[in-house]
């Protein structure tokens, strides 16, 4: 009955509090903070969906601080606190498109057959291409491997590709002009079209 | 590569970008004079660069917002059920969700429909399904979907059958309109799939837009035969003059979803045959060529009362103007749509006959205009004198509504109806008399008096909570019944779920009675709606893990839990988690809502957030019947959103059977007081 049940209200003092901790470095606390934060980027698809079909585009950014605002209350929060939390959310967002098209590849496996029939019906039906899978998969890859190289490079990745963020948030978040964010997002996204066409 | 090597690439990289377009590749032979594998990859990346267009560009919501709506979809994902491996949700309505999945015994695509609960307890209702699902298959007809099979593995029932790579007619309809030869093409196909399942003596009963799928290329599939039959009341346990008694209506199924399709005969609770579908088929034919309902009312009570009375606006007045509505064409729709079963098209066959001359006819007419549009309909059918002044028009204003009161009270027609004694409840007072029956014990009760006991205390509880009484209709309360007897039946169920007495559900739930009573009436909150928490969550004893990898017994936030005292590695203790979680509702319901009756909405969703609350009222006051009260929100479940309907639907019934059993203790062989008396 209750199976799926998760009881998501939490307070400003624990959302700023496992901020605090990840921001110095408690991978525990981003574990906390996922649940948290999954159930309101599900509430941004909705509403993203929902925007769509009427017309209007809508800044990610712009929901993303929404849903910061309501999980930590109107309370006086430190800029610092948001920033982790634009970084948490573009990480539980990469996580969990990662995670649906691992599931795709996984149900991919099969026969030719097989594969052809899932085609038709996903271009139907709108479960997610197998091209767009396997394209996130090989972005996923990259990424860690360029997070090897470039830690900076591969955290702008994420925050504008996956966080919706602009240049300049992204910028304010990392602590960094944005002339460096401009240059280190141009070189990433150089180096991951690179690495994500040589994977096809 | 390495780090340092990517550093010196890269400031190649980033200088060459800066250089216009056509100095570029000098400039890498000059940057990286002798060092061929530095040349090769600054090259490489520059042309990336200039390749990459929009790559990444879009943030990746913009991309696969859709992917992360649906959330019921992700938890079953690739979830195994018997042969099957479910793939993606197809779609969910009254009579459950459908899934596409691939049978690997096969090596095929199948559409899963997952059977409601409520069904799985019914064996002799599945088996009567069971065989007439294998007498259409055996049809094997190309316009009747094909039903592979009908099983169950680990208490899960489904219904496999072929996957349809295509649309409904009412997604067909939303999008646009279909042409009038396309919509004649699937009358002509629904009809000659009716024509070979009615010789077969089955009728579908059901037929709407929802059921009937085109695949691109035009082939046309019935979906759900027999399925409506499999939702039909059982044959009454009381004997009505009113009612033949022939447990051929469909209505309860009928009314889980729309209405506008239903036969006056189906409306009326009276025995069905085939030239039920014949209605139907007209009424949906109708549809498409107007884009509306031939008989619509604001409430579906109206709607019975025009289905059973009205005459619908002649088609060649409504239909778009795209249509040129021929004269035998309105003439064949209307024959459809006669409320007497007899002055109807008597076949299906007959009225495949009358579309292919309604296409020969448009085939052979291209350069006339539309001559039928000024004509009313009685002048199109002079044959329809009859059918026009038939029955119900003979029917004086109160004979109807004794019609109507028979009707809802027979057949289920209307979902609940109020009692007239509305106002402050006072539990003492409305409580109605007890009964012999309240006396015996629920397992000595034989069936009717069973379902008379039920249909007695849920009433008392809606009363208890605030809401006026609600009067529910015999399917609802057979599915609260079967809530009920799974409670009761505890002690028999296997060890994996719920192997605990209900005595020992009750005694763990008792303590925290006047703990949670207290904590509710300080923030004026029913007491009644906490006391069965503890019983519903620690009957679910279970240790869940869900899909963001939280584990625990109620799925608290660690953190949340830190903050009632509950320790991590103790989230699966029930000891633990029951007081947390009742101190957890009342704090949070404390925060949101004021009435009694957005706390039983806060109630239904308390995992979900206010924010989920508020959007399904908002969506709920667009529906018809807008009342804030459990069996609102489950009748209307298709309307709200998924997280919602699949959890808020199952907390209705499992609520009342708490409350019942929390209330009655005595019924059910414990010697202990009422729950709310311990609050008192």
């Amino acid at each position: 009955m209750l199976e799926s049940a998760s009881m998501m209200t939490v307070n400003a003092d624990d959302l700023t509090g496992l901020l605090v901790e990840w921001g110095q470095g408690n991978k525990a606390a981003l574990d906390r903070l996922t649940p948290l934060v999954y159930d309101e980027i599900r509430r941004i698809a909705h509403r993203y969906v929902q925007r769509e079909r009427e017309g209007q585009t809508l800044q990610t950014t712009a929901l993303v601080n929404e849903a910061y605002l309501r999980l930590a209350g109107s309370g006086d929060i430190a800029w610092q606190n948001r920033a982790h939390f634009y970084a948490v959310t573009a990480q539980v967002m990469r996580r969990i498109l990662i995670d649906h098209a691992r599931r795709r590849q996984y149900v991919k496996h099969g026969g030719e057959t097989q594969r052809v029939a899932f085609e038709v019906a996903i271009s139907e039906v709108g479960l997610m291409s197998q091209p767009r899978a396997a394209e996130l998969l090989a972005l996923d890859e990259a990424l860690d491997e360029l997070a090897r190289l470039d830690p900076r490079k591969s955290q702008v990745v994420e925050l504008r590709y996956f966080g919706g963020l602009s240049l300049e948030e992204t910028a304010k978040v990392l602590e960094v002009s944005l002339m460096t964010v401009r240059r280190d997002w141009r070189a990433a996204k150089a180096w991951l079209y690179k690495a994500v066409k040589s994977e096809r | 590569m390495t780090p340092e090597q990517w550093q010196k690439v890269e400031a190649v990289l980033q200088e060459a970008i800066d250089c216009p377009p056509q100095d570029r590749a000098s400039f890498l032979e000059a940057a990286c004079a002798g060092d061929r594998e530095l040349l090769d990859e600054a090259t490489s990346l520059v042309n990336a660069y200039n390749e990459a267009g929009d790559f990444i560009e879009q943030p990746a919501i913009s991309q696969d917002a859709h992917l992360l709506v649906g959330s019921d979809f992700a938890d079953k994902l690739g979830h195994e059920i018997g042969p099957y491996t479910i793939v993606k949700r197809l779609g969910g309505g009254g009579m459950g969700e459908v899934y596409l999945a691939q049978d690997a015994r096969l090596d095929r695509l199948v559409a899963l429909k997952i059977l409601p609960a409520y069904f799985a307890s019914d064996d002799a209702r599945l088996r009567r399904f069971q065989r007439e699902a294998k007498a259409v298959s055996a049809l094997n007809h190309p316009n009747i979907l094909t039903i592979h099979e009908v099983g169950e593995a680990a208490g899960i029932r489904y219904i496999a059958t072929e996957f349809i790579d295509g649309a409904t007619i009412r997604q067909l309809l939303a999008k646009q309109a279909l042409s009038l030869d396309e919509i004649l093409d699937t009358a002509e196909q629904i009809c000659s799939a009716l024509v070979a399942a009615h010789v077969a003596g089955i009728v579908h009963r059901d037929i709407k837009p929802e059921n009937i799928m085109r695949r691109a290329d035009g082939l046309v599939k019935i979906l759900d035969f027999g399925i409506a039959k499999l939702l039909e009341p059982e044959a009454p346990d009381y004997q009505d003059e009113a009612q033949p008694g022939h447990g051929t209506h469909t209505e309860a199924g009928l009314l889980l979803g729309t209405i506008g399709y239903m036969s006056p005969e189906q409306a009326r609770g009276l025995p069905v045959d085939e030239r039920t579908d014949i209605w139907s088929l007209g009424v949906v034919v109708y549809e498409m060529l107007a884009h509306r309902l031939p008989f619509t009312g604001a409430t579906r009570m109206d709607t019975i009362v025009a289905i059973l009375q009205r005459d619908p606006a002649p088609l060649s007045e409504v239909a778009g103007d795209q249509y040129n509505v021929s004269a035998l064409l309105e003439q064949t729709i209307s024959r459809c749509l006669r409320k007497e079963m007899t002055d109807r098209l008597g076949s299906a066959n007959e009225l495949l006959g009358e579309l292919k001359r309604v296409r020969e006819q448009l085939n052979n007419r291209t350069n006339l205009t539309r001559p039928a549009v000024k004509l009313r309909r009685q002048e199109a059918d002079p044959s329809s004198k009859s059918a026009a002044h038939s029955l119900p028009r003979k029917y004086s204003w109160p004979l109807l509504a004794l019609v109507l009161v028979l009707v809802a009270a027979t057949a289920g027609s209307i979902l609940y109806r109020r009692s007239e004694t509305a106002g402050p409840a006072n539990p003492a007072l409305s409580v109605r008399p007890t009964t012999a029956i309240s006396n015996k014990l629920y397992s000595e009760m034989n069936e009717a008096e069973q379902l008379d006991f039920i249909d007695q205390q849920e009433q008392r509880i809606s009363m208890m909570m605030g809401d006026r009484p609600v009067k529910l209709n015999t399917e609802a309360v057979r599915v609260i019944k079967s809530y009920v007897d799974q409670f009761a039946a505890r002690d028999r169920l296997s060890a994996d779920l719920g192997s605990e007495r209900i005595d020992k559900v009750y005694a763990r739930a008792r303590p925290y009675v006047p703990l949670i009573a207290r904590s509710f009436a300080a923030r004026k909150v029913p007491i009644i709606i906490g006391i069965y928490l503890p019983v519903i969550e620690s009957a679910y004893r279970n240790c869940y893990e869900n899909t963001i990898g939280a584990r625990g017994l109620f799925q608290f936030m660690p953190q949340t839990a830190d903050r009632y005292g509950v320790a991590r590695q103790d989230m699966c203790d029930v000891e633990k988690m029951t007081p947390a979680a009742a101190h957890y509702m009342a704090d949070s319901m404390a925060e949101l809502g004021e009435d009694s009756q957005s706390m039983t909405l806060v109630l239904l969703s308390y995992n979900r957030g206010a924010e989920s609350v508020r959007n399904n009222l908002r969506q709920l006051r667009d529906a018809e019947n807008y009342e804030r009260n459990f069996w609102t929100l489950f009748a209307h479940r298709d309307e709200l959103d998924d997280a919602f309907r699949n959890e808020g639907a199952h907390y209705v019934p499992g609520f009342f059977a708490a409350a019942i059993i929390g209330e009655n203790p005595q019924n059910f062989g414990l010697p202990l007081p009422p729950l709310s008396k311990l609050a008192e």
